[in-house]
């Protein structure tokens, strides 16, 4: 939770108060199907202003899910509630600022026909612009269409402007990917199973039109919803039957990449993981020029770094914003202010800033430029700038040292090294930055004990506060009794007490540490691996090799008195696949004049 | 979701209401609200008593839905069936807000005690 008195550069202040409201009678729900080029329905529900004169017109915010458009409500939550009650935002904040709003379930997915090969495939895409169509040629229609969402919704939003079409004026992805490989499926070449296990056991549950899977993952939504709300014309559900008979024949990502390693191995049905990713769509997204609004967290998985991505490769005009809250903002995420119990900025501030965004894009003169919004934890401040990094950004060495210390100054020792038998039993638990993907909380606890299973260094206190922003560059020289292996990298804050504070983490599988000449095929702050087969590289056990890897970015300040210690860990249990599948390898960890290892902090110098 | 919890518990109360007749043997519950489509299936009020009242024994009832006037009639057999779900009709919108709560804080005691449904 960022501090509600932070009012400085906040977003969510700056980009305007809250709009009035220009309908003040609630809104109307209906729903239809959309006929599709090729024929498959999409379940679509709208929501209007409920007294809306035929001769007015509103823009509409488009949101499509693989989550289900609507729910089929349990009793007595029927009797009370709308079918789209799980929306977020409540359709009424928009409907009431004079927007349309038209939710859809994207091919394959809740009562909508079609089959799916993997998520975001192009047809998924394409009937984004038919809906657009559609939406157009309704009568309550001004021409207008803005897209939202978070997470897969936030993903169809950037996928949807590619579609390039006249009436799109503005999107907004939230907590959204931009490269499937290493912000969710292989970070750092790790592969992320629990998670792809999990969301797609999820997924085919929803496409069954089975809620029981809820129980366990979203015990809310559980409580509350019995399936998919059918579209009110099908009424003997003969189409929602045929419509989940042909999901069936989906296709769902971890059965496609639970034996993959590599970026470029083709999944089974001959398409590659890059075909779900954005990147690879740059250029054409500049083409629409379509502003966009972003927003993430610091401690949302890899999808911090997509905000930073999208920022500096992206020239469309842009405000971009990175908070410290869990997947989806639902629950505050700062690890220095464990006992926050509330998202500030609230749902509703949140919710204005957007709505002030798309006014701005669709009856306004839009934005101009890229600005992005950064929350600076435990200074408990939000910062802007137009530049990544921001200025003032440099690097700051520490290297490992002797008695499991860190230090600025080169170790002068001719031989050096600590050694460490990967605990397999390691973990940072199931609320982390990687399983918050399934909405949980981010908690990472005082981590003074997990910290005795890793390898740690420590500094001294620090004589200033430090403010560390951007990511912070791993160097390891390491050896192992195996060819394969992970490390994984935890950048912690002690307080005077000995309190462990998780500040960032990254990851590297050890085959793919070869850093690449080529060009990257985007622009990033770390160096740069293509996780492609050909790179692999197994170590030769005893032999030293260079990993140097990227942490996860974050914007934090370890303040005076308090020291920096990095945990080196071998595996993350109850999140990543184990390497080497089996055995327990023991690494060496060099830390001497010719091989010393260390790690560089993005810190940001005060300018006097 | 979360914003609906505050108001949630109120709406509940507000918009149904329930008649006990001891001499017949009947519950009706009324839904004030005007309700789009139909009210209920039988099958799916036992759920209800089940997943948000607790009710864990087999009870003998025989449920009605007068979808026009928006009425469940529960009829039984003995007057002891009958104050069971009387009692758990008493408690059930609170104990349904009080769930949603602890689900949404994380705290997930509750839900073991619950059967799939």
């Amino acid at each position: 939770m960022t501090d509600p008195n932070a009012i400085e550069n906040n977003p969510f202040k700056e980009l305007g108060e809250i709009p009035e409201k220009k309908y003040h009678d609630g809104y109307k729900i209906s729903s239809t199907y959309i006929p599709m080029r090729d024929g498959i329905k999409i379940a679509t529900t709208i929501c209007l202003p409920k007294v809306l004169s035929s001769s007015e017109k509103l823009p509409t915010l488009l949101v499509q899910t693989r989550y289900w458009r609507a729910m089929e409500l349990r009793i007595p939550f029927r009797w009370i509630l709308d079918d789209v009650i799980s929306s977020t935002p409540n359709p009424e904040i928009y409907t009431s600022r004079g927007y349309a709003i038209v939710y859809t379930d994207v091919r394959g997915t809740g009562a909508s026909e079609g089959t799916r090969p993997h998520p975001w495939y192009v047809d998924e895409i394409k009937d984004g612009a038919d809906v657009v169509d559609w939406i157009i040629f309704q009568p309550w229609s001004d021409g207008n269409v803005v897209s939202n969402g978070i997470s897969y919704s936030g993903i169809c939003s950037e996928f949807f402007a590619l579609n390039n079409h006249p009436a799109v004026k503005a999107i907004m992805p939230g907590h959204a990917m931009w490269d499937a490989y290493i912000d969710i499926a292989f970070p750092g070449g790790c592969y992320d199973w629990k998670f792809m296990e999990i969301w797609s056991f999820f997924g085919k549950n929803l496409d069954k039109n089975n809620p029981k899977v809820f129980k366990q993952l979203l015990p809310v939504v559980w409580l509350i919803a019995k399936g998919v709300k059918p579209v009110d014309s099908d009424k003997d559900l003969k189409i929602l039957i045929g419509a989940l008979n042909q999901h069936k024949s989906n296709k769902y990502v971890y059965e496609m990449t639970h034996d993959k390693n590599y970026r470029d191995e083709p999944l089974p049905d001959g398409t590659k993981i890059i075909d779900t990713c954005i990147y690879p769509h740059k250029e054409e997204l500049e083409k629409t020029r379509v502003p966009i609004l972003a927003w993430c967290s610091w401690l949302d998985s890899g999808y911090v770094d997509v905000i930073i991505h999208r920022f500096a490769n992206l020239d469309n005009p842009q405000i971009a914003i990175l908070g410290d809250w869990n997947h989806g903002a639902s629950y505050p995420a700062n690890q220095f202010f464990p006992e926050r119990v509330k998202v500030t900025p609230s749902p509703k501030e949140r919710i204005n800033a957007w709505i002030n965004f798309f006014d701005k894009c669709v009856k306004g003169n839009g934005i101009q430029g890229k600005t992005l919004y950064y929350y600076t934890m435990v200074e408990e401040k939000w910062k802007k700038t137009i530049l990544w990094p921001p200025k003032g950004q440099k690097m700051q060495r520490w290297y490992l040292s002797e008695n499991n210390s860190l230090s600025r100054t080169l170790p002068r020792i001719k031989s050096s090294a600590d050694s460490y038998e990967i605990n397999f039993r390691a973990t940072t638990g199931r609320n982390n930055r990687w399983w918050t993907l399934l909405g949980l909380p981010i908690i990472y606890e005082n981590r003074k004990k997990i910290d005795e299973k890793l390898l740690t260094y420590t500094s001294a206190p620090l004589e200033e506060d430090l403010e560390i922003t951007g990511h912070t560059i791993v160097n390891l020289y390491i050896s192992s009794t195996h060819e394969d292996n992970a490390v994984y990298v935890y950048l912690e804050d002690i307080d005077e007490k000995g309190n462990v504070t998780y500040i960032t983490d990254g990851q590297l599988r050890v085959i793919h540490r070869k850093i690449s000449t080529d060009k990257p095929p985007y622009k990033i702050f770390i160096p740069y691996h293509t996780y492609n087969e050909e790179d692999a590289q197994p170590l030769t056990p005893g032999e030293i090799a260079e990993l140097k890897f990227g942490l996860h970015a974050t914007s934090v300040v370890i303040r005076k008195n308090h020291r920096i210690r990095i945990a080196i860990a071998g595996h993350d249990k109850d999140t990543f696949y184990r390497y080497p599948s089996k055995g327990r390898p023991t690494i060496k960890i060099e830390r001497n004049e010719k091989f010393a290892s260390y790690i560089d902090l993005p810190i940001i110098k005060k300018e006097i | 979701m979360e914003e609906i919890i505050p108001s949630l518990r109120n709406m509940l109360k507000q918009a149904i209401e329930h008649k006990v007749d001891e001499n017949n043997l009947k519950i009706t519950l009324i839904v004030k609200k005007e309700v789009k489509g139909p009210l209920a299936e039988p099958d799916e009020v036992i759920t209800m008593f089940q997943m948000l009242g607790g009710l864990k024994e087999e009870i003998p009832m025989e449920i009605n839905i007068d979808n026009k006037a928006q009425k469940i009639n529960i009829k039984f057999q003995t007057k002891e069936d009958l104050n069971k779900i009387r009692a758990i009709i008493n408690t059930i919108w609170d104990n349904t807000v009080d769930l949603l709560e602890e689900f949404i804080a994380g705290d997930l005691t509750r839900l073991k005690d619950i059967p799939d449904f």
